[in-house]
């Protein structure tokens, strides 16, 4: 089962070589009350003790694939069902340091049924979460 | 002589709760314990593996109906005209979208399937799609004997050309497996709580329906004809037993006097904390019971 908040605690972490960090990835479970095609899903902006990372530039990692937004665009037959997380996945070298930050995501839902207007609607949550590793 | 509501339960009261705290099997003992006998899920959400649950989850899913004591009502569909920005569904498509969801639902024992179409407008005039993508189904619909009904739902109001379109397809093919749905959202006479960032100029405008549109309950009787499945929305009945938001007697009496006699299935829409959702609901059967109760006893008007 994933955490109730929409940021999971876990998964918060560096990705690349050790000591040759390329970004780092923030958990987070489905932002929709249902599971998802992953061609209605944006991508995801991300800021990081106040730095900013446009859902242009991050990347979703969802089972075994990684999809950029264009890939993410036209992954009409791939789901997110409601028990399971994705990552997203920030590129940024050297990564974060271990401890404390403040992690705010801004999730971009296209939900066809909302008016014109409303397309995409954002999802947003804040938190403090931990990286553990270097 | 009026009809007796049906009491029923969807899961999409208990969102957030469900896949975090809260799994099917326990989703299944709220809605039974309400005293409810039936059960209204969404396909996407509740049927692990959609569109193509396992034999062993088909299994859980009969085993749990046996144990509650509930049978399966609606289950809510979408077909998502806009499912990719660089093109829309073609009516082959929407078709087949219905199609799947009409195969899910007979496999689960539903009799009702609600599909929500994309929309081209702010007040959710659908994809001009779905009239043909529908038609394409009936047949299919028919053999399940199954009810496809989209929403009417706010910001729409019953008095609106998208009710028109789904009444005039209704008479221009004769079928009786297509209707409407009413979300009790509709009749909502009093604001909801702003939302996260929402200003008062917000609410002003882009978001005025979270006011309530206030369609009055008498309208129902115009359309009840057609009607074959009720959400009752609701989002905050307080410590005392007050409904925040819907007036709940001026519906229950209309709906009774129009001699509706098929479910009221409780959507709660209300704060997302944890586990909020199993009592808010517990409360709005309180409420529907105690209301139909007094209206047949003459007590509402």
């Amino acid at each position: 089962m994933v955490e109730h908040k929409f940021i999971q605690s876990s998964g918060f972490r560096n990705v690349g070589p050790e000591g040759a960090r390329e970004g780092f990835e923030v958990r987070i479970r489905l932002p929709n009350y249902r599971g998802m095609r992953m061609s209605l899903f944006d991508g995801v902006d991300v800021t990081v003790d106040g730095e900013t990372f446009s859902y242009e530039q991050n990347a979703i990692r969802l089972r075994d694939q990684v999809f950029d937004l264009a890939a993410l665009r036209e992954a009409a037959d791939v789901r997110w069902e409601p028990f399971e997380w994705a990552s997203v996945v920030v590129p940024k070298r050297g990564g974060l340091t271990p401890g404390i930050h403040h992690v705010a995501v801004c999730a971009r839902v296209r939900s066809p049924y909302f008016p014109p207007k409303f397309q995409p609607s954002f999802v947003r949550d804040e938190r403090l979460a931990t990286i553990v590793l270097p | 002589m009026a009809g007796q509501f049906k009491y029923g339960v969807s899961l999409y009261s208990f969102t957030d709760d469900f896949g975090s705290v809260m799994n099917i099997e326990d989703g299944f003992d709220h809605v039974a314990d309400t005293g409810a006998t039936g059960i209204e899920i969404l396909g996407e959400t509740h049927v692990a593996g959609y569109p193509k649950p396992t034999t062993q989850w088909v299994d859980n899913w009969f085993g749990l109906l046996e144990k509650h004591k509930l049978e399966p009502t609606n289950m809510c569909s979408w077909v998502d005209t806009r499912l990719r920005l660089s093109r829309s569904l073609t009516v082959e498509e929407g078709a087949a979208e219905l199609e799947r969801d009409l195969n899910l639902a007979h496999l689960l024992g539903f009799k009702f399937l609600r599909p929500k179409f994309g929309v081209v407008t702010h007040d959710l005039v659908p994809d001009p799609i779905w009239e043909p993508a529908v038609e394409r189904v009936l047949d299919l619909a028919h053999k399940y004997d199954i009810v496809i009904c989209p929403e009417i739902h706010s910001p729409t109001p019953i008095k609106h050309p998208v009710t028109d379109a789904y009444i005039d397809f209704i008479e221009r093919t004769g079928t009786r497996h297509f209707g409407l749905l009413i979300d009790t959202g509709i009749f909502q006479d009093r604001p909801l709580p702003f939302w996260p960032q929402e200003t008062p100029e917000i609410r002003a405008t882009d978001l005025a329906f979270l006011d309530g549109i206030k369609v009055n309950p008498e309208e129902f009787l115009d359309i009840a004809k057609y009607v074959v499945f009720i959400q009752a929305k609701f989002h905050k009945i307080n410590d005392k037993l007050e409904d925040e938001n819907i007036p709940w007697p001026k519906v229950i009496s209309a709906l009774k006097r129009a001699g509706y006699a098929g479910y009221l299935s409780s959507e709660y829409e209300g704060r997302r904390d944890p586990w909020v959702a199993i009592d808010q609901v517990r409360r709005q059967h309180v409420i529907l019971r105690q209301l139909e109760k007094d209206f047949d006893e003459g007590r509402l008007a």
